[in-house]
């Protein structure tokens, strides 16, 4: 059995990352660029898995 | 010499006067007429879009359920830290404790992880816990202590030891037999 579990469920490395990293700061706003930076992922990944966690409603613009 | 030099500067005040004349005179005031106009827009468009930050939205119908999977240490995590961990020296013993416990932490004395084994490289410690800060996404409560310090701090029940040998903790790494 492979014990990369979440890895494999969630389907993607930087958008784990990502869930875990807001999940960890709930309370603090980040750009693309920071986020990017705090994880080691490429901006252009981040910023499409952003655009897919706005979608379901995870992640919301901060006014 | 006085002649000299007055015919030398008028020469020089009739060859300007017939630059003045021979040159376009529209083209200084043109100038600055153009170096206002293009700066302003580009301030006008900088102030108007300030970029977009983004933050958890507190209404997502599984946030909670969500967040407990996520951030779970899976074994893949432990699995992963504890290879890493022993490849940074002669390490004897590594816990984690604290923000890989999925739990806030109550008291802030615990530490996250603990390395203790001999010949430390510093250089790979610094960027193991580089890389581990960015997967954790938070800065890490860390320390690093030679065997024969941590056996002495462990026999004389040091508090720092204490509390993190009390408090939920894991050993991924453990050649003490503790």
């Amino acid at each position: 059995m492979s014990k990369y579990i979440l890895e494999t469920l969630f389907e993607s490395r930087p958008r784990l990352k990502i869930l875990k990293f807001l999940f960890r700061n709930a309370n603090s706003s980040f750009s693309v660029k920071e986020l990017a930076a705090h994880i080691q992922e490429e901006p252009l990944t981040v910023r499409k898995e952003i655009a897919k966690l706005r979608e379901i409603g995870l992640i919301k613009l901060k006014k | 010499m006085a002649k000299k030099k007055r015919r030398t500067i008028k020469k020089i005040k009739r060859r300007r006067a017939k630059r003045k004349l021979s040159r376009p005179e529209k083209r200084r005031p043109a100038k600055a007429v153009r170096k206002k106009t293009s700066r302003r827009p580009t301030k006008k468009t900088v102030k108007t879009r300030p970029t977009p930050r983004y933050v958890l939205d507190n209404s997502f119908e599984f946030l909670y359920e969500l967040r407990d999977l996520v951030l779970k240490a899976s074994p893949a995590e432990k699995d992963q830290m504890a290879r890493r961990i022993s490849g940074l020296g002669r390490v004897k013993l590594a816990i984690i404790s604290g923000i890989f416990m999925n739990k806030e932490h109550s008291d802030p004395a615990i530490a996250d992880l603990l390395i203790v084994g001999d010949d430390i490289e510093q250089r790979r410690l610094r960027s193991f816990l580089r890389s581990l800060e960015a997967e954790v996404g938070k800065e890490i409560k860390f320390a690093v202590m030679e065997k024969d310090e941590f056996q002495y701090r462990l026999s004389m029940f040091d508090r720092f030891i204490r509390v993190l040998l009390e408090s939920p903790h894991e050993k991924i790494i453990n050649k003490l037999g503790l």
